[in-house]
C-alpha cells in the first residue's frame, strides 16, 4: 500500500535534516559558506576549510544526527509498547541508569569498561528491574512507568554521589554526561552507535508490520497473526539498545524521545508507527539544538541537553494539556 | 466471495484459568462447519473466556484447541490468522485511524516480506468493505463513527482476512435494535457464503433466531448443546438465568420466543 502522505513527510524531513547538517557544518567560530561546505564534503576545498568541516565539525554533527535518530526511535517504540505517551526511556529512568553506569566508567569508579558498554548495561539493568517490578502486566500499565521513574531517581542520585566523591577534574570530565552534551563523545562510541542504529533499522523494517499491530489490543494483534511476545521483546530490546548507545554518545538528552515521535505522529497518517519520521525529526532536532547551543553564546557553549529541555518543555506542556490529545490508542 | 477451504475448530478437554481462578474445567466442544454457533450463558459463566481460548488469545492450562486437528498453539500464528479471524470485545484503535486503514490491516496475515499489497489483497479489501456495507464510511476516522458503524468496520476487517472461521465476542453489545439486526444479518450472510462462525451472545432471543447451533454454559460447564429449537426450554432458561418464562414459536420463523419472563417464585 503506497502511502503518499508519509512518503512526502519523510522526504521533507530528510531534506530538512540534510540542510541542518550542512548549516551546522558551516557555522561556528570559523564561518564557511554553504557552497564551500558542500565542496569540502566532496573533498575539494582548501586545506583549512577541509580541516574545519571534515575534521572538526563532521564527527560532532554525525554524532548528533545518529543519537537524535536513535533516541527518537527508542521513544516511539517504548511509547507503543507501554501504550502511554509518557513512557519514553528518558522518563522511565533508562537514560538516567545508562548515565550512571557511563559516569561510573568515566570517573573510574573501579570499572574500566568502555562507556558504550557501560551505558548499554545500565539501560538494560534499569529496564529489567522495571520489568520485574511491573509484574504480570509487563510494559503495559502504570506499574512499569512508576517503577521506571523510581529507578531513574535512584540512578540520578547515584550519579550525583559519584560526582561528589571523586576529584574535581574527574567530576568535570563527567559533567557533560549529566546534562547531555555532544562534547564528551568518543569516536568509538559514535561508531558503535552507527552500527547499532543500522542493525536496529534493519530489524525494524523486517518487523514493521507486526510492530504496527501492537497499536491495537493484544487480542487484535494476535488475531492478525502477530507473535506478540517475540515482537514485544524485540521492540523493547531495540529501544533499550538504542537508548544505551545514544546515551553513551550524548548523555541523557531529555525530551527528544518524547517530542520527536509526537511530532511525527502529528504529521503522518495514523495507523502506522511513524518510526522513520520520528528518527528524522529526532536527528534534525538534535542537530539544530546542538547548533544553537554552541553558537548562541559563543564561545561559551550550552550543552545540547539544556537546549532541548528549554525548547521542549513548553511543547511537552502543550501536548499534555491540549484539550483533545491525539493518543496512541 | 466463496471459500473453497473450510477449517474445523474444536476444544478438547481444555481447562481455562485466570491466574489462580479456574474458569472452566475439562471443556470439550466442536464448531459445526459452515454453521453459526451461539455461545450463551449468564455473566461470568466463562463464555468469553472460551471464545478467547478458541481464538488462541487465552492459552488453556491443559487440553488443546485443535485447528484442523492440530494444536493451535503449535501452529505458526500467521497460518492460524489465515484460517481464523476474531472480533474481540476490546477493539480500541489508534486515534484517527480510518475505516479503510483498519480493513487493510485484515490483509496482514496474507502479506509478508516479499509479498506487498497485491491485486488479491485489493480485491479482498473491496469485497470486505462491500460485505460489511461500509463503502460510504471508508475514509472516515473510526472515532467519528457511531457504535454500529464502528462495529461494521471491525467486522469488515475480520472479513478481509478471508478466513473460513470467524469468532465474534458479543458483536452486538452496545448496539441499538436496528444495528443489532444489521450485524446479525451480516453474520447470516457470511455463514451462507460458507464461513463457520461462533459468537458469544447475551440476548437469548437473538441467539435462537440467528444461530444454527447453541452452546449453553453455566459456571464454566456446557449444560446443553444443540439446535436452539431443540434445546431451549423454560427449564433451560430457568437454569441459566434463574428466571421463569414461557416459550412460543415465532410466527414467521418458528424459532423459540421467550415471553412472560418473570422472577422465579
Amino acid at each position: 500500500m503506497p502511502d503518499s502522505r508519509n512518503l512526502l513527510v519523510n522526504a521533507i524531513l530528510s531534506v530538512l535534516a540534510l540542510f541542518l547538517v550542512v548549516l551546522s557544518l558551516s557555522t561556528g567560530t570559523v564561518q564557511v559558506s554553504l557552497p564551500d561546505t558542500l565542496k569540502a564534503l566532496s573533498g575539494n576545498a582548501d586545506p583549512m576549510t577541509l580541516f574545519v568541516v571534515n575534521e572538526l565539525r563532521l564527527s560532532r554533527v554525525m554524532a548528533g544526527l545518529l543519537s537524535g535518530a536513535a533516541l527518537a526511535i527508542a521513544g516511539c517504540l517504548m511509547q507503543t509498547l507501554a501504550r502511554n505517551r509518557l513512557a519514553t526511556p528518558g522518563i522511565i529512568g533508562i537514560d538516567n541508569a545508562a548515565t550512571a553506569f557511563a559516569v561510573a566508567s568515566v570517573v573510574g569508579a573501579g570499572l574500566s569498561v568502555a562507556p558504550s558498554a557501560m551505558a548499554l548495561a545500565g539501560a538494560a539493568a534499569a529496564t529489567a528491574i522495571a520489568f520485574g517490578l511491573a509484574g504480570a502486566n509487563g510494559t503495559r500499565g502504570y506499574r512499569f512507568i512508576v517503577a521506571g521513574v523510581g529507578i531513574g531517581a535512584i540512578a540520578g542520585a547515584v550519579t550525583q554521589v559519584m560526582l561528589s566523591r571523586v576529584a574535581i577534574d574527574a567530576a568535570n570530565a563527567a559533567y557533560p554526561w549529566t546534562v547531555g552534551s555532544l562534547n564528551a563523545r568518543s569516536e568509538h562510541s559514535v561508531t558503535i552507535l552507527g552500527l547499532g542504529l543500522a542493525i536496529g533499522c534493519l530489524a525494524l523494517i523486517a518487523t514493521s508490520r507486526a510492530l504496527n499491530t501492537l497499536q491495537f489490543s493484544d487480542a487484535v494483534a494476535i488475531a492478525l497473526g502477530t507473535r506478540l511476545k517475540a515482537t514485544r521483546i524485540l521492540g523493547l530490546g531495540l529501544s533499550v539498545m538504542l537508548t544505551g548507545l545514544a546515551v553513551s554518545v550524548c548523555g541523557p538528552v531529555g525530551l527528544i524521545a518524547l517530542l520527536a515521535p509526537e511530532f511525527a505522529r502529528m504529521l503522518c497518517r495514523p495507523g502506522k508507527m511513524p518510526l522513520m519520521a520520528a528518527a528524522l525529526t529526532g536527528a534534525a532536532f538534535m542537530v539544530i539544538a546542538d547548533l544553537i547551543g554552541r553558537t548562541l553564546f559563543a564561545p561559551l557553549e550550552i550543552p545540547v541537553g539544556i537546549i532541548t529541555a528549554i525548547v521542549g518543555s513548553p511543547y511537552l506542556l502543550w501536548i499534555l494539556l491540549r484539550p483533545s490529545p491525539r493518543s496512541l490508542t | 466471495m466463496s471459500h473453497t477451504t473450510t477449517a474445523t475448530l474444536a476444544a478438547e478437554h481444555i481447562t481455562l484459568a485466570h491466574g489462580q481462578f479456574t474458569v472452566a474445567e475439562n471443556l470439550s466442544i466442536r464448531l459445526p462447519p459452515e454453521k453459526v454457533t451461539a455461545i450463551v450463558g449468564p455473566n461470568g459463566c466463562g463464555k468469553s473466556t472460551l471464545l478467547n481460548g478458541l481464538a488462541r488469545i487465552h492459552k488453556p492450562r491443559s487440553g488443546s484447541v485443535l485447528l484442523d486437528g492440530k494444536d493451535i498453539h503449535r501452529l505458526p500464528s500467521k497460518d492460524v490468522a489465515r484460517k481464523l479471524a476474531l472480533l474481540p470485545q476490546d477493539n480500541s484503535a489508534p486515534e484517527g485511524l480510518t475505516v479503510a486503514d483498519l480493513v487493510r490491516f485484515g490483509r496482514q496475515p496474507h502479506q509478508g516480506w516479499m509479498k506487498q499489497w497485491s491485486v488479491e489483497d485489493q480485491q479482498a479489501f473491496e469485497a470486505a468493505i462491500r460485505a460489511a456495507d461500509v463503502s460510504d464510511l471508508s475514509e472516515r476516522a473510526l472515532d467519528t463513527l457511531s457504535g454500529g458503524q464502528r462495529q461494521r468496520a471491525w467486522i469488515a476487517m475480520a472479513v478481509a482476512q478471508q478466513t473460513p472461521l470467524l469468532l465474534l465476542d458479543e458483536p452486538t453489545s452496545a448496539l441499538d435494535l436496528g444495528h443489532q439486526i444489521e450485524v446479525f444479518e451480516l453474520i447470516r450472510t457470511l455463514s451462507q457464503q460458507g464461513k463457520t462462525i461462533a459468537m458469544v451472545v447475551h440476548d437469548l432471543a437473538s441467539a435462537c433466531r440467528y444461530a444454527d447451533h447453541m452452546i449453553a454454559m453455566k459456571a464454566g460447564e456446557v449444560i446443553e448443546e444443540g439446535a436452539p429449537a431443540h434445546i431451549v426450554s423454560p427449564e433451560l432458561v430457568r437454569e441459566l438465568y434463574g428466571v421463569q418464562c414461557d416459550l412460543i414459536p415465532d410466527p414467521s420463523t418458528g424459532s423459540p420466543l421467550l415471553v412472560n419472563v418473570r422472577r422465579c417464585t
